[in-house]
């Protein structure tokens, strides 16, 4: 099933594709809270995104069991109690840059662009808009990004005892290095 | 005070203190090193890609949050920020491999494409490739 799975994405990838796309599977996702009792950090470095620029669609997707804290504990919290890792192992983005004509790939520099589109955390989607900036390289593009999420928007249920504990609303940080598809 | 007043306090007093240094000890955990600890599983990156291809439900279930050692060549090198970086070890076909997330502290300019390694790291499961974590380096083979 996977194969079969693989092998339609290879192709429509190779279809579709021939130098507009780029894609990564080491990028960076990072997210922080802070509250008067402690800092809640965590970075996730096995973040697979692909970019088409001839449409400006972009995917993330990543394993939350990828993102690593500090302290064991905080990380088996996150696992069991919020994310319930096992039982909804991935957390994904799929969206669009929505101000692709202000980029000029051909042209080094670094672009302001809007993506909107769904996250979908916890199993639970919801439409986004954020800010980030594109910049063009030789080889390749990186991506950055900051934003806020809201636990509670993805039904991440936070108990009362530790409510205080944890920050409202975490700051992602997304740093991506992209680099052409190749297709073998 | 009465002699078992005082023992009563004192044994109390030593849960008491002894729940807090548990707790703060707890707390403060780091996440193990893979040094000292035995692998659940030892395996091939060719196997372990395999397994995730041929049944993903089952490899999962086998797998995923266990300690594995993997043996492999090395097919790249990718550097990522904050102090890590993924090696991406060869598993005989081209849509997927293993990929290891290890401290930067732990490679050395040994490490090149084509070079045989073993890794021990926590599975965290499959995206487009099966992800190790925390990774350090077993041993180098020439």
């Amino acid at each position: 099933m996977r194969r079969l799975l693989y092998i339609f994405l290879i192709s429509f990838l190779a279809i579709t594709a021939n130098g507009q796309k780029f894609m990564t599977k080491n990028g960076l996702i990072s997210f922080y809270g802070h509250t008067p009792m402690e800092d809640i950090k965590a970075d996730n470095n096995q973040v697979a995104s692909v970019l088409d620029i001839s449409t400006g669609e972009l995917v993330f997707q990543v394993l939350i069991k990828s993102f690593h804290f500090e302290r064991a504990l905080m990380e088996e919290h996150f696992n069991e109690n919020y994310m319930e890792s096992d039982k909804i192992p991935k957390a994904e983005f799929k969206g669009k840059i929505t101000n692709l004509s202000s980029v000029d790939f051909k042209k080094s520099g670094s672009y302001d662009v809007t993506v909107e589109g769904d996250m979908k955390i916890h199993d639970v989607t919801n439409k986004i808009s954020v800010k980030g900036a594109l910049e063009v390289v030789s080889g390749g593009l990186n991506a950055s990004s900051k934003f806020n999420i809201v636990p509670e928007d993805y039904k991440i249920n936070i108990p009362g005892v530790v409510r205080e504990k944890i920050a409202k609303s975490l700051e992602v940080t997304v740093t991506i290095k992209y680099s052409p598809l190749q297709t073998k | 005070m009465k002699p078992y007043v005082k023992i009563a306090l004192a044994v109390v007093l030593f849960i008491v203190i002894g729940g807090i240094l548990g707790g703060l000890y707890m707390y403060n955990m780091k996440p193990k090193d893979l040094k000292t600890v035995k692998p659940d599983f030892v395996i091939t990156a060719v196997d372990l890609c395999a397994a995730f291809n041929e049944d993903g439900k089952a490899a999962t279930a086998k797998y995923v949050n266990k300690v594995i050692e993997v043996s492999g060549e090395i097919s790249s090198l990718m550097p990522g920020d904050k102090g890590v970086v993924n090696i991406q070890l060869e598993s005989g076909n081209n849509l997927t491999s293993v990929i290891c997330t290890i401290p930067i502290s732990g490679v050395n300019d040994s490490f090149k494409p084509g070079k045989a390694i073993t890794i021990r790291g926590v599975c965290s499961g499959f995206l487009m490739d099966v992800l190790l974590n925390n990774c350090v380096v077993v041993e180098n083979k020439k």
